[in-house]
């Protein structure tokens, strides 16, 4: 049996698409000199006629996997995320507008690739995939999630963007829940005081700040988004109701990401005290990603603290 | 079966008129480049290599790709003038409740990569579309109209160096090369090179044609058609063809009087 918990979510990626490429003779993989950095590899091994390099050359990459689309296949298309985002206006123009069946995955999100420094450190690809209309947008938290992620987006309709790390994750969710939705929530811990909202890999971090919220008399739910659009509104107005006091935390920009997505339809619907967490700057070379999060305050310290800020306000 | 090039000629001239007529209805058309391109259509659609009545999702058929979507009034004007469309429609071009909208959209008629418009797009959906039909083991062609101002993108040579990679000899390109783009003439907005140098440096096999006969674009398409290597037409053009008041200028636009008088005047 695959031992997802030993893979890095890169390797989850090109497993996934592997075993999805079994069961399913529709998909096709293509990278953009980028078959050994995704793990596209794994795919290109087993089915090298359905695995395309187009070169370095994002605008192309998106636009021939519509083109493959339009030929009545499901093209999963595999860059950094920060690369797949140059390729916005092709996302829009030529898969959006038609709400093609291609799936962008952009890995080395986030602080990912700490080595490479902030040109290869994607904050701002939440915001940018989530304004198209038809994109579903997942950004799983782990090397199971990922495997999760991937493989359900198969079942999606439209376009499907998925935001994957490299190598670095704390395994969380393996044991969380056995099916992994799209659009779906998952509960991780339940509380009264004030609910902490992740997506991606947040998540462990939200944890374990809750842990440390509890020593301190604090009930706080953790609520798990590894789908930012659709949003789960139902988990997202319940958790709100139910504390009246919303954290929302993301290894991206503050700025039109998930803490939006939650802040937009909140103050639509049950005006609620929240706080987004995230970056406002762009990253800095480092030896890992967990020194970029000590650097910038993601850590289960300031979780707590920001929540604990929240529910005074109440 | 493909038509006496007699034929065509009458079909060109009478589509010449509707392009005009649209442009006195809607001068928001883009005629210049219309006009240009009008020849390369007819020879893709008066030959039956495209038609205008196969369904999208029909399988072994050829599929056409315009990359210059904003000349798509050439489609449609030739569509008219081979009864696919009323002079009724074509006067509500660009209304918004009009599907002949002044790019390729989803309801757009006839045109089935309707996501086309954005320079450059065109080049990579093609590619794609023929990498695909070739992986399903499909005949089909794909015929692909590019305009010369549009291979400024880095996208377009992104994509014909994919194509060239994989042999793709299922695409057939053909460059509406008329020398203007908005800001002016090509080759003073950017210069061009040697356009089939870039090509043949890549591994396309080149044809160039005078783009306004369309005997001589039928004649390179076979030749593009039975090439082992993806080819290109490119094919010389002038802009606004037919209407001596734009011809190779940067000009869209004539007065509804101006363009209802042309009407009549031209061929």
């Amino acid at each position: 049996m695959l031992d997802l918990e030993s893979l890095t979510p890169r390797e989850a990626l090109g497993r996934a698409l592997s075993d999805l490429g079994d069961l399913r003779k529709d998909v096709v993989v293509l990278v953009a000199d980028t078959g050994e950095t995704t793990r596209a590899r794994l795919f290109a091994e087993r089915y090298p006629e359905r695995f395309f390099n187009v070169g370095i050359a994002e605008q192309s990459l998106v636009g021939i996997a519509a083109g493959l689309a339009l030929a009545g296949f499901m093209p999963y298309a595999l860059t950094f995320a920060t690369f797949m985002t140059r390729a916005w206006e092709q996302a829009r123009n030529s898969v959006d507008r038609l709400g093609l069946p291609v799936r962008l995955v952009g890995t080395h999100a986030g602080f990912a690739d700490a080595y490479d420094g902030p040109s290869h450190q994607a904050l701002e690809d939440i915001a940018l995939f989530r304004v198209l209309p038809s994109f579903t947008v997942l950004a799983p938290a782990d090397s199971c999630e990922v495997y999760r992620a991937a493989t359900a987006s198969a079942a999606v309709k439209g376009p499907v963007y998925i935001r994957v790390g490299r190598d670095f994750h704390i395994p969380t969710t393996c044991g969380l829940y056995d099916r992994f939705e799209v659009g779906k929530a998952y509960v991780v811990l339940e509380g009264n005081d004030v609910a902490i909202f992740t997506t991606g890999i947040t998540l462990p971090l939200a944890v374990e700040a809750a842990q440390v919220l509890r020593d301190r008399g604090i009930s706080a739910a953790v609520v798990h988004f590894p789908t930012v659009k659709p949003l789960d509104y139902a988990a997202v107005e319940k958790y709100a109701s139910a504390t009246g006091a919303v954290l929302t935390v993301e290894e991206h920009m503050v700025y039109g990401g998930f803490g939006s997505a939650v802040a937009e339809h909140l103050a639509q619907t049950r005006p609620t005290k929240m706080a987004i967490m995230g970056l406002k700057s762009y990253g800095r070379t480092a030896k890992s990603p967990q020194e970029l999060y000590q650097l910038f305050g993601l850590t289960p310290e300031n979780i707590a603290a920001r929540a604990e800020e929240l529910v005074k306000l109440r | 079966m493909e038509r006496g090039v007699l034929g065509l000629d009458e079909l060109i001239c009478k589509a010449r008129r509707y392009v005009v007529l649209m442009a006195g209805y809607d001068p928001g058309i883009h005629l210049g480049s219309s006009l240009s391109v009008l020849e390369v259509v007819a020879a893709l659609y008066g030959t039956g290599r495209l038609k205008f009545n196969v369904a999208n999702g029909a399988h072994n058929r050829n599929y056409f790709v315009l990359s210059k979507g904003h000349a798509i009034h050439a489609v449609y004007a030739l569509a008219a003038a081979m009864g696919y469309l009323t002079v009724d429609e074509l006067r509500e071009t660009g209304s918004v409740g009009s599907r002949l909208q002044n790019h390729p959209e989803v309801d757009t008629p006839f045109v089935d990569v309707p996501n086309s418009g954005s320079l450059g797009q065109g080049i990579s959906l093609a590619v794609g579309l023929a990498l695909g039909l070739r992986l399903r083991g499909e005949p089909g062609r794909v015929y692909l109209v590019t305009g010369d101002g549009e291979l400024d993108e880095g996208q377009s040579w992104e994509s014909f160096a994919v194509a060239a990679h994989y042999g793709l000899n299922n695409l057939v390109t053909i460059v509406d090369l008329n020398n203007v783009q908005l800001d002016g003439h090509s080759e003073e907005v950017l210069r061009k090179g040697d356009l089939a140098g870039r090509f043949r440096s890549l591994g396309f096999e080149v044809f160039e044609v005078d783009g306004h006969d369309v005997a001589a674009i039928i004649s390179a398409l076979e030749k593009a058609e039975n090439s082992a290597k993806p080819a290109v037409v490119i094919a010389r053009t002038v802009r606004g063809r037919g209407v001596p008041s734009i011809e190779d200028t940067a000009k869209q636009r004539l007065s509804r009087d101006e363009a209802l008088s042309h009407v009549n005047n031209i061929c």
